[in-house]
């Protein structure tokens, strides 16, 4: 393909890099779960529910243990934009509520996407995000319906 | 009411006599009135109880409706409080669980990064919303939570504080410098391990932490929820989604010392902050400088309250109106029904004063008839006597009417009966009544008045009103009335007696010539009386036979034979003996009886005419007289025919005697009546001749035989030369007409003489025979 004969199409092709590129920046948060999970897919309501407290369990019943990326961590932002709508100050302030009214403690928090890897391999029943291009072997990315 | 009814009736009824029988129309009026306008009365009050029952409900309603809710306010709060304050409690008490894990951790092991041990075991709380740092003895900021520029906060008065007490200490709100946000801090001091001083172990928490429970779905965006110091700086508050913290509230006023108020009640505040009324309640907390506040804002929580008492004033509003318009026509339908039952009454009540009128009043002249002026004749009496008043009382009996309607008809009867009524009426005064008692007899009650001049000029008005002609039915009529009066007290204190007495004179007026009036007296009721005895016994005597007939004969001067006899009527009354006509004649004429009479008086005649011829007498003339009523009997042909029918005797042998003052009343009519009599082969003779001065041309026009003399012009005919000239013309003139003369009378031999010589046909009279029963054949 000569791009100097077809400026146009040099042209298309860029605008579909600039897109695929602002695509990936949104979906490169991914959930995961240990590689030895048996969980495959949730939904993001489920997903939500277990990070917000709400919920401790997966759909087959068996516990939930969140995993929190430490605050400021652009993943974590994110990542609740993505499953509850939530910003920031907003899922702060939930868990302020939650708090100060006994219902709950705000899932454990993990320094970095590494850290919550290292925790998910040692751990069965924890549930963490990190970004996809940290994803390795050591993880299994949870399907969102 | 009652006036202008009288006013309407007296209008329609110009002519009509005031009633004195006016039904009481005042109590009937108005005894409805009334009790309609009680119904109406009692239908508003009806109408009123029910607005008054319906409002108190409602506002009854209303009012449990606020004090329920204001209840549920306060209970909501009572209950909402426990639950704060537990929180509150739970959350200090883990802060400052936090603080103790640290400062023990340092007490026990100087030197140590006690913090971030304590913080990788999870004992702290969690750091996105709590920062714990710790000092050093001069308050270097040795250790924290998190990265940190290097800060000393010896100057901060929490930290004043740990240096002289071991507890912990709240600070005063500050402001984060860098996100705005009101911030509090929780410390503890850390001690050497002997006891002194080594620096503080501090926790700084956002403040909307300790509101962060407020739901607006249970407080509203009104409500508040807060933590106040006991220095009166709210450490922080929230109302809706505001929070605030470092205002000033009197702290005594809303946290009353809970020593002295065992169980602390909701208030109903305005709270000084936002100046908003609420259902307020605080409570000191346990150990620490603190205590917590609760309100729900009264306009909030009476919200529901207050939609639902507009619900009940809008629907009692509705049913008000439903209720005044039910009311509105029923009322309207309730005067529609009076209204209805009014005029029923007017029309029964207009009824009634119709039949009362036709009751009371004659349908012809629409005078008062009999039953009315006996009415109005007792009350003047009665009146009359209360007052000691006079009045007087004419009776009033036209002369020949009962000729009037048999001869024109009923239908001129009736019009000059009401022509007559409306002369009297107009010729009287107004307080006078006139009254048709039936037939020709009318009365008038004249008020005020019995002196004898003023009565003799008001009957001689009425004589001269009544005696004016009348044009009735295109022909002129004359008509004269008998009047008799009577007077109050003198001639009867009674209705009957005035009546009565009344009636007696009336009838001498009658017998003195008609066209009269006369006064009663006591004599006059004696002849009356006479007269009352007689009529009763004359319509007795032709059943009991008392009648017979007198005959004298009439002799012919020249031949001196008898040519015939007059029949004279005579009454063998059983008490008073032999009665002449002129005693009963005129009686008989007046009542009608003269009709059978005359009948029984031609029979009789004619049977003795024949039984004269079976005798073998040569046959003679039979003469009857025929009165004025006989005349004008329709049937008089009729009779006379059939008569000589069953007596079979020959007409010509009949003679028929009509007085000359009876042929002239009625001239047309009578000439008929004598041709058809004339028809039967009948003989007619003029009787009483020269007494009414007919003349010989009006004598041309009747066909009669013969002529007879009165007896009065034949009394003095031999000594007044007037009687003597009027008989030699008579019988002149009775020649030149080829009728027999007949002189009556004739008594004396020198009135004999006189008729011999003036060519007289034939005599009769005393002289020549004297009337007997029966003459016996000479």
């Amino acid at each position: 393909m000569n791009y100097k004969k077809h400026p146009k199409r040099m042209i298309r092709a860029t605008l579909l890099a600039i897109c695929f590129a602002v695509a990936s920046a949104h979906s490169d948060v991914v959930v995961v779960v240990s590689a030895s999970s048996p969980v495959t897919e949730l939904s993001k309501n489920q997903i939500s529910k277990i990070f917000l407290g709400k919920s401790r369990r997966f759909p087959d019943g068996s516990r939930a243990v969140p995993l929190n990326q430490s605050e400021g961590n652009s993943a974590r932002d994110a990542f609740y934009m993505q499953v509850s709508g939530k910003s920031p100050s907003q899922v702060k302030a939930h868990w302020t509520k939650l708090i100060f009214t006994g219902r709950g403690q705000p899932p454990k928090e993990a320094a970095n996407g590494d850290a919550v890897k290292d925790l998910l391999a040692n751990n069965g029943v924890n549930i963490g995000y990190i970004d996809q291009a940290a994803v390795d072997d050591s993880v299994k990315i949870v399907a969102i319906k | 009411m009652t006036t202008q009814l009288k006013a309407k009736t007296d209008q329609q009824e110009p002519s009509t006599k005031a009633l004195p029988l006016t039904i009481q129309s005042s109590a009937r009026q108005e005894s409805p009135h009334s009790k309609q306008s009680y119904v109406q009365i009692a239908f508003f009050m009806v109408v009123i109880a029910a607005l008054a029952v319906l409002w108190t409900v409602t506002f009854r309603l209303i009012d449990n409706e606020v004090a329920s809710a204001r209840k549920n306010a306060a209970n909501a709060v009572s209950t909402l409080i426990l639950t704060y304050e537990a929180q509150v409690v739970r959350a200090i008490r883990e802060i400052d669980q936090s603080l103790n894990v640290v400062k023990r951790g340092y007490e026990l092991t100087p030197g140590q990064a006690i913090l971030a041990l304590a913080e990788d075991s999870g004992l702290l709380l969690p750091d996105f919303l709590f920062l714990t740092n710790v000092t050093d003895a001069n308050g270097n900021i040795t250790s924290s939570t998190r990265s940190f520029e290097k800060a000393n906060i010896a100057d901060q008065s929490y930290f004043q504080e740990q240096l002289e007490f071991d507890h912990l200490a709240v600070s005063s709100p500050w402001q984060d410098p860098y996100n705005k946000a009101w911030k509090l801090t929780f410390s503890r001091r850390i001690n050497t391990p002997s006891g002194t001083f080594a620096g503080i172990v501090f926790t700084s928490v956002d403040a909307s932490y300790f509101v962060s429970g407020y739901e607006v779905a249970q407080f509203g965006q009104h409500g508040v929820l807060g933590i106040l110091g006991t220095d009166g700086v709210f450490r922080t508050r929230r109302s809706g989604e505001t929070i605030t913290s470092g205002e000033l509230a009197d702290y005594a006023l809303l946290v009353p010392d809970s020593d002295e108020v065992e169980d602390q009640e909701v208030r109903l505040l305005t709270n000084s902050w936002d100046q908003v009324k609420r259902y307020t309640l605080a409570t000191k907390l346990y150990d620490v400088p603190l205590a917590v506040i609760l309100g729900l804002s009264e306009e909030e929580q009476l919200a529901a309250s207050a939609q639902l008492r507009q619900l009940y004033l809008q629907r009692a509003a509705g049913a008000s109106i439903i209720i005044l318009m039910l009311a509105a026509v029923m009322f309207s339908l309730s005067r529609q029904l009076q209204r209805s039952r009014q005029r029923i009454m007017d029309e029964q009540f207009t009824h009634a004063k119709q039949v009362e009128h036709l009751a009371y009043h004659d349908s012809l002249t629409g005078l008062p008839n009999r039953s009315l002026f006996s009415e109005l004749l007792r009350q003047g009496i009665a009146e009359s006597k209360r007052y000691d008043r006079r009045f007087a009382l004419l009776f009033l009996d036209l002369d020949r009417f009962k000729i009037i309607n048999d001869t024109l008809g009923h239908d001129v009867g009736d019009e000059l009966l009401i022509e007559v009524a409306k002369r009297l009426s107009d010729t009287l005064r107004e307080t006078d009544t006139v009254a048709r008692l039936g037939g020709d007899e009318f009365v008038v009650l004249l008020p005020e008045m019995n002196d004898e001049k003023q009565l003799s000029e008001v009957a001689r008005k009425i004589l001269s009103t009544v005696g004016e002609p009348f044009h009735l039915s295109g022909q002129d009529l004359r008509i004269t009335v008998s009047i008799g009066i009577s007077a109050f007290p003198l001639d009867g204190e009674d209705e009957q007696t005035l009546v009565k007495n009344a009636d007696i004179a009336m009838y001498h007026a009658k017998e003195g010539g008609k066209n009269n009036f006369s006064f009663y007296s006591e004599e006059l009721n004696t002849d009356s009386l006479e007269r009352l005895a007689l009529e009763s016994s004359l319509r007795l005597a032709l059943e009991r036979e008392e009648f017979t007939l007198f005959y004298q004969e009439k002799y012919n001067l020249s031949s001196k034979e008898v040519t015939g006899a007059e029949a004279l009527l005579r009454w063998k009354h059983p008490t008073l003996g032999l009665v002449l006509p002129m005693q009963f004649l005129p009686l008989a004429e007046e009542t009608g009886l003269i009709i059978p009479i005359g009948k029984w008086v031609i029979e009789t005649a004619c049977r003795q005419a024949i039984d004269w011829l079976e005798q073998g007498l040569p046959p003679r003339c039979i003469s009857v007289n025929l009165t004025a009523r006989q005349f004008s009997d329709a049937h008089l042909i009729g009779d006379i025919a059939r008569i000589l029918q069953t007596t079979g005797l020959d007409p010509v042998q009949l003679e028929l005697e009509i007085s000359e003052n009876i042929l002239l009343s009625d001239f047309d009519k009578n000439i008929e009546v004598l041709t058809r009599i004339k028809a039967l082969g009948v003989r007619i003779a003029i009787d009483n001749f020269g007494t009414s001065y007919t003349s010989l041309s009006t004598l041309e026009q009747f066909q009669f035989d013969s002529l007879k003399i009165d007896g009065s012009v034949i009394r003095d005919v031999t000594k007044e030369p007037e009687n003597r000239h009027l008989t030699e013309a008579i019988i002149s003139v009775g020649r030149a007409m080829a009728v027999t003369i007949v002189a009556e009378g004739v008594e004396t031999q020198e009135q004999a003489e006189f008729l011999l010589a003036s060519s007289c046909d034939q005599v009769q009279g005393f002289y020549y025979d004297k009337p007997s029963p029966i003459k016996k054949p000479q």
